[in-house]
């Protein structure tokens, strides 16, 4: 796939034959894909105050590419900021599920890794993991904004390792959907796992 | 105005309050002798610029609380070395007074005089019923489903007396003492 | 015209309307967390709101039946995450009566310092995030800007940003360092100018005083009923405060004003907040210029505190209201009991009434104006 870059003669100059830059399209698409991750304004509980801290005038999120979007549909990333309760879990399937693909998560703090201080609670979710697949976990109680840009970095990592073909460096979920486009059954809904099918 | 002059001004209105035995700290603390006696009791009191109603809790007096009630164990020293004796989780404290009661507690208080009360009722744990305040305070609303969803206490004459804080699918009272988490599809 | 008039009749039989439900949350932008209310509307105007809660509801209050009494501040942290530092010291309040412990007069100036600083801090979230309910997004960075210069100060004294767990039973954590009180002096100075710049900006802007001044009206009998508290009690004109109607920590020594408000309009709630912000710093100033010397944790705090039994309540002023605690001991190394009365549990219960004759998109403005915090509502 060649790609004609008429606006970067710094880079093309250098190249034989002038104007033409080889590349795949796993890194064109994915290239588009890590550079502006959308997340979507999710905030739970107290990790949330660290997620507005970090759009907001020190922290500046949108060097990034990061800007918040208040509707799923069309947000890339879920950033679960705060603890999870049990009554909460049903919206947070529902709004994963209105997300287009391919979307990530990123797990915000402690409780939301896997249960935090209220790893022994009654109402709570022991880690959002145990109803969406997560791609980030951040450690901390809340964490910096530093480490939520951090995490941020690192599902760009991620994303850049992905591949469009079988769905390579995704997650079992993030298989499903626009990107199965070898599924030999493409009619039939793609298996689910255990975990989530307990729900 | 200390306590005691506030306690012979209010059972002027109210002769059928007496003082509590164990009052809470530096508050004075009444206790009604029957469940008939709140509404009252609350009416005479706004009359005499008791119109705030802080705070309604309730205390489940049947004993130390039962570690079934959380989901994991509930030992806050899950980190110890081996060998080391793990806290264990709250026991029965010899020479407490327990027994099978709802202990309501109501505050009152005046915001022109700067003064507040403290009312207590005991409600006996078979059937814990007493009468609402929503007639009188719109904050005993949301107060009252509140210890209705952790404590089980019936209010009668609320309007809406349904679960406010708990998820629908959680069975039982989470906040009784005898509390049993029931596994949830939630649970591992 | 006898035509018309035949029409009009008819109208009603041929033209049927229906009320709308429409659920608004637990996902918004504008409900600060995961609140839910439906709303049934006829037209633009609402005639039925109901307020969901429980979608943050940890069961922090059958937890500390568990804890120790040193692990329920870390609890007790994360119910008022904009300002931990009155929860912290509520807590601390409740349980010190319970174990007859005396505070020495420097930490209790330290939690006055701290919980002021925290009351801006939040009052500052409120008036960006007001803003942004508005429609205004510029104040947010404005807002934010200053809140760093505060959490900065926080992690100076106690390493963390949010949840502090600064103030333990007997005092303080640590104490403060001569750089630190030199920097919040700076940052005092720094700050006073920016409050006049505040108003400039959003206070008295006219398109933000004419969307707030004549919605969300409470009335002061309608306040005191249910229960309200904080700025928005004090918005309806009543004067409560428990820093001056139950002072704790040594408030009484502080010169400070209450601001009132007149309507009990949104503007006069948020405007409540603005003010309180030149009180807090006043008392911050008081505070740092007569901070006494000596200890800043009470001797013989033992490390597993076994309180004898009793019931003791504490409350404080905290940033949305009268923050209360209701502790019972039986002797053991955990609370028997501990009831949260949460400010804002009560602030929201309004909404049922108010919301209901106004119009839809006068919701947002009330709801904000309200500013609650969700993980104090759920507990």
């Amino acid at each position: 796939m060649g790609i004609v870059l008429e606006r970067l003669p710094g880079i093309t100059k250098g190249l034989p034959g002038g104007e033409l830059v080889l590349t795949t399209a796993d890194y064109f698409i994915d290239l588009g894909r890590k550079a502006s991750l959308w997340p979507m304004t999710f905030g739970l509980a107290c990790c949330a105050i660290e997620m507005m801290a970090s759009y907001a005038s020190r922290f500046d999120f949108d060097r990034f590419g990061v800007i918040p979007r208040a509707s799923p549909r069309q947000a890339d990333v879920m950033i679960v900021a705060g603890t999870v309760v049990k009554k909460m879990a049903e919206p947070i399937l529902e709004i994963y599920h209105q997300m287009p693909e391919p979307r990530f998560v990123i797990s915000m703090g402690s409780c939301a890794n896997c249960g935090g201080p209220y790893y022994d609670s009654y109402s709570v979710l022991k880690g959002v993991d145990r109803i969406v697949p997560v791609d980030v976990y951040i450690a901390g109680c809340p964490p910096r904004p530093e480490a939520l840009q951090f995490a941020v970095v690192k599902l760009q990592e991620k994303i850049a390792k992905m591949k469009l073909e079988k769905g390579q460096g995704a997650t079992l979920q993030q298989q499903r959907g626009s990107r199965d486009v070898v599924s030999d059954k493409p009619n039939e809904e793609p298996p689910i796992p255990a975990r989530i099918g307990a729900v | 105005m200390t306590q005691d002059e506030l306690f012979n001004r209010l059972s002027a209105r109210l002769p059928q309050l007496e003082r509590a035995a164990s009052p809470i700290r530096d508050y004075l603390t009444l206790r009604l002798k029957s469940t008939d006696q709140i509404l009252p009791a609350a009416k005479t009191l706004k009359e005499l610029g008791y119109d705030y109603l802080e705070m309604i809790s309730a205390t489940d007096w049947l004993g130390p609380v039962n570690p079934n009630g959380y989901i994991r164990n509930p030992n806050p020293n899950v980190f110890l070395p081996e060998g080391a004796t793990p806290q264990n989780v709250p026991g029965a404290t010899p020479g407490v007074n327990y027994r099978p009661v709802f202990d309501m507690l109501w505050l009152f208080g005046n915001i022109k005089e700067r003064t507040r009360v403290f009312l207590r009722l005991e409600l006996p744990r078979s059937n814990p019923t007493t009468s609402s305040l929503y007639g009188l305070f719109k904050s005993a609303d949301w107060q009252e489903r509140e210890i209705y969803d952790l404590m089980g206490v019936r209010f009668e004459g609320h309007p809406n007396l349904t679960k406010i804080l708990t998820p629908d699918f959680l069975q039982g009272h989470p906040l009784r003492k005898d509390y049993v988490h029931v596994k949830d599809r939630y649970d591992e | 015209m006898s035509n018309d008039t035949a029409l009009a009749a008819q109208e009603p039989k041929t033209l049927k309307t229906d009320t709308l439900f429409v659920n608004l949350g637990p996902q918004h932008p504008s409900t600060h967390g995961v609140l839910r209310v439906g709303l049934t509307i006829d037209g633009e105007m609402i005639t039925k709101a109901v307020p969901d809660i429980g979608y943050l509801h940890r069961g922090t209050q059958k937890l500390a039946e568990v804890r120790g009494y040193h692990h329920c501040v870390v609890l007790t942290d994360r119910w008022d995450y904009v300002s931990a530092m009155p929860n912290n010291l509520v807590f601390c309040l409740a349980a010190e009566k319970l174990m007859g412990l005396k505070v020495p007069p420097r930490a209790d100036a330290l939690r006055v310092v701290m919980c002021e600083l925290n009351r801006l801090a939040s009052h500052l979230l409120f008036f960006g995030t007001y803003g942004i309910d508005i429609g205004a997004f510029t104040p947010f960075l404005y807002a934010f800007r200053e809140r760093e210069m505060i959490l900065d100060l926080f992690e100076m004294v106690c390493g963390a940003r949010l949840t502090y767990n600064y103030i333990r039973l007997g005092g303080v954590m640590v104490d403060v360092t001569p750089e630190w009180l030199a920097k919040t002096k700076e940052f005092l100075d720094y700050f006073k100018p920016r409050l006049d710049e505040y108003d400039t900006l959003l206070s008295f802007n006219p398109i933000f005083m004419a969307r707030t001044q004549e919605v969300g009206l409470i009335s002061a009998e309608k306040a005191v009923n249910w229960g309200l508290s904080g700025p928005n009690l004090r918005g309806s004109g009543v004067n409560y405060d428990v820093r001056k109607n139950d002072p704790y920590s040594g408030y009484e020594h502080y010169d400070f004003d209450v601001p009132l408000g007149k309507t009990g309009s949104c503007w006069d709630r948020y405007y409540c907040r603005v003010q309180e912000m030149r009180q807090s710093v006043r008392i911050l100033e008081q505070a740092l210029a007569m901070l006494p010397h000596g200890e800043v944790s009470a001797t013989g705090v033992a490390k597993v505190p076994k309180p004898p039994s009793g019931e003791s309540y504490a409350h404080v002023e905290g940033s949305r209201g009268d923050l209360g605690i209701f502790l019972v001991s039986d002797g053991q190394a955990s609370p028997y009991r501990m009831h949260v009365k949460a400010p804002s549990f009560l602030n929201l219960a309004i909404l049922q009434e108010i919301l209901v004759g106004n119009k839809v998109s006068d919701v947002i403005a009330i709801l904000g104006s309200v500013d609650i915090v969700l993980g104090e509502v759920d507990r």
